[in-house]
């Protein structure tokens, strides 16, 4: 009970959550963390793109400094995160450069110290003035930067010192130019957006049209999957269910699909889809650009489904066939009904009353069938040229996950609003089910 | 007599066909698994010459820890097929014979939390399990327990239905005679239900066994390390880059993997029809 609530519930209601954030690429952090770094990004250079030639070393109480020389104005100083103190030309030994190598009081680090302390090197600076500080370049260099975003804790705001333009908190995530609303800082932080998420997906074209489109096709394959899967599954279940010289030997075979590792299977597919390569071209003599064309692609995906499905079925069905009682069909016999009619009349109702639930739970699944999909098609043939992640096969899903995990922008708020979405929709499917086959009635 | 024959003839023309069908891809797997090139790309359907190339690629390459993540497979998805019967039998024994508070609404619960597309859930799962392994680094992120973790809840669900269809059917009557001679609940669960149950608990073992073997979406996020890995994953990680890559190794890696869970299954179908069929229909 514990696991359940860990990892099933939890991440339910934290994938819920998330659909209420403004919570994308750009906008993974939290606000402090954005602060911190906005802060640490938002330095320049000065104006002349002063550079020091650096020694890094120490203090005697064992603090980083660095010894910076400056030969064109021959200034010489040893700075540290604190403090600077200028050093008189006079007093030190002065190489062909212009730089100086030694001080008094000054330890230069070895390079293996030098690279035990990498992470502190990179990000201290050291002191040059009020508002200019020292940062380390290279092993030897050293460039002069200013802080040109300030931030204002009592006003919350950034206040950029070169354009003097203010960046206010804009209420989603980002600081925005007060005068310019798209000019917004990077990176923003997840900020709670309540339902900005779910209207988008409604009022927004370019997130709406694709949604649709995608959902279409969902329901379209979830529906020819579960119906050509049932329909070959119950024929040859029919087929099989009388006495046939070799029926075990068909049995077997006719369920290998449903054996095998179905992430293989699908693997293999793929390949056999291949346009130069594939099998399926090669036995038809055809050459058809399978994962190219939507509508191929399309008919793949099925056949496929079709060949890891419909075993199930055929088990279902031949299992239910022979629950049937023979009396019923011996009956309508005698009644004159021909063969059909007693199929229609009498084995199919029987039958689907058995089945429904099964097809209902296997429409539920399939809405949600990510693995054919991602392994068979990717989702492909998309229209990248568009700037469209949806492809032609992607079903919900897939989409979604694309959302949340494609190449480009990630989007987690987006695709967590979206998978609530899917939940409703597969819940009201199942529940519907599950009212039909009863299950519930048993609640005491 | 002539009419029998041609009653039978066309249902053996369609077994046929769809035998055909089915074993199609299945003898290209063996093909190309045995074709000294190493690609799925087909010449000829009958092979000319057969090499074990690919098969020795497995077993002998440094670079393809094959033998490893079999035995992760194994080791994962035996370890949850056995967790997930013990927790899941204990469970539907309570949510069908015991009486407590909140059994209604657990059960409802149980149902509506597996509605959830899990994949969806990724991103939080992967989340949460960061932050586990920011204070608990054996079990967090990128590491064997962490997944198994993360699998066992996820089986729970459909598990306890299952299960819990089965014990509803247990007649009433043995518990209660039971409980007449004076066994408590837990005497009742281990002296009465499991051995009843024990047909179906193996079913329900096997088949979380079957589908944590082909789990792929989770142990391709969680496990990075090529040591880690599971054999779905690393399989995969033959032909993700180019088709017609390395069409071979995967092939004959594919064949061994599944070599397991067809016998398995082909021994056992009459009970895993049965299971399958047991939580869901009801008469």
């Amino acid at each position: 009970m514990f696991f359940l609530v860990a990892f099933v519930v939890g991440p339910i209601l934290y994938t819920v959550a998330m659909s209420a954030f403004h919570y994308e690429t750009g906008n993974y952090i939290s606000k402090p963390e954005a602060i911190t770094q906005i802060l640490s990004t938002g330095v320049r250079p000065d104006a002349n793109q002063t550079t020091f030639d650096i020694v890094i070393g120490e203090d005697s109480a064992k603090n980083l400094e660095i010894l910076a020389s400056d030969p064109t104005n021959k200034k010489y100083f040893i700075s540290s995160a604190t403090s600077k103190i200028d050093l008189d030309p006079s007093t030190l030994k002065i190489d062909s450069n212009g730089d100086v190598a030694a001080a008094p009081g000054f330890h230069a680090l070895t390079p293996s110290e030098q690279s035990a302390l990498d992470a502190t090197l990179g990000s201290t600076r050291f002191t040059y003035s009020s508002d200019y500080f020292i940062t380390i370049e290279g092993g030897t260099l050293g460039s002069l930067k200013r802080q040109t975003l300030v931030y204002d804790k009592a006003s919350d705001t950034f206040k950029d010192v070169l354009t003097n333009s203010v960046y206010k908190d804009n209420g989603t995530g980002d600081f925005a130019n007060v005068t310019n609303k798209a000019d917004i800082l990077q990176p923003g932080w997840r900020a709670p957006i309540w339902f900005s998420n779910y209207t988008k997906l409604f009022t927004d074209p370019q997130i709406r049209k694709p949604l649709i489109r995608v959902f279409i096709w969902t329901v379209v394959f979830a529906t020819l999957t579960v119906l050509t899967q049932f329909a070959l599954g119950l024929l040859i279940a029919l087929v099989m269910n009388r006495k046939l010289f070799g029926r075990r030997i068909y049995r077997s075979i006719i369920i290998l699909p449903y054996a095998m590792p179905s992430i293989m299977s699908i693997l293999i597919w793929g390949g056999m889809f291949d346009t130069e390569f594939g099998a399926i071209n090669h036995l038809f003599g055809t050459h058809v650009h399978w994962f190219q064309s939507p509508l191929y692609a399309r008919l793949a995906v099925i056949i496929v489904n079709l060949w890891l499905g419909f075993p199930y079925f055929y088990l279902i069905s031949s299992g239910a066939l022979q629950a049937i009682p023979a009396e019923l069909s011996e009956a309508a016999a005698i009644d004159g009904a021909n063969s059909r009619q007693i199929f229609r009349k009498i084995t199919l109702p029987l039958l689907l009353q058995v089945v429904s639930p099964l097809l209902v739970a296997s429409f539920a699944f399939n809405f949600n069938n990510f693995n054919i999909i991602y392994l068979l098609t990717g989702g492909g043939p998309a229209n990248t040229l568009g700037g469209d992640v949806a492809g032609s096969t992607d079903i919900l899903i897939s989409y979604t996950y694309k959302i949340a995990f494609g190449a480009g922008t990630q989007n987690l708020g987006l695709a967590s609003a979206i998978s609530v979405v899917i939940f409703f929709i597969i819940a009201s499917i199942s529940l519907y089910g599950i009212r039909r086959s009863k299950v519930l009635d048993s609640f005491a | 007599m002539k009419r029998w024959l041609k009653e039978d003839l066309w249902r053996h023309a369609i077994a046929l066909v769809t035998c055909f069908f089915v074993l199609f891809p299945i003898y290209l797997v063996i093909l190309s698994a045995l074709s000294p090139t190493g690609s799925l790309q087909v010449t000829s359907f009958i092979p000319k010459t057969i090499s074990f190339r690919n098969f020795s690629m497995l077993f002998n390459s440094p670079k393809i820890p094959y033998l490893v993540w079999m035995k992760n497979s194994l080791v994962i998805a035996g370890v949850v097929a056995i967790a997930s019967v013990v927790i899941g039998a204990a469970s539907a024994f309570a949510f069908s014979r015991l009486r407590f508070k909140g059994k209604k609404q657990g059960l409802q619960l149980l149902l509506l939390v597996q509605m959830f597309p899990a994949i969806l859930s990724l991103s939080a799962v992967y989340v949460i399990m960061s932050r586990v392994y920011s204070f608990a680094p054996r079990i967090g992120l990128g590491t064997q327990p962490g997944l198994l973790l993360v699998y066992m809840g996820g089986a729970m669900g459909v598990n306890i239905w299952l299960l819990k269809g089965f014990v509803d059917s247990i007649p009433m009557e043995l518990d209660e005679a039971a409980k007449v001679d004076g066994a408590s609940a837990v005497q009742t669960y281990w002296l009465i239900f499991v051995p009843l149950a024990a047909p179906v608990l193996a079913v329900v073992s096997l088949l979380s066994f079957i589908g944590t073997f082909n789990e792929f979406i989770l142990a391709r996020l969680f496990l990075v390390d090529m040591h880690a890995r599971t054999i779905a994953v690393g399989l995969q990680g033959f032909i993700s880059g180019q088709y017609a890559s390395n069409w071979g190794p995967f092939a004959a890696g594919s064949i061994i993997a599944s070599i397991p869970l067809i016998a398995i299954f082909l021994s056992l179908q009459r009970y895993i029809i049965s299971g399958l069929t047991a939580g869901s229909v009801k008469g």
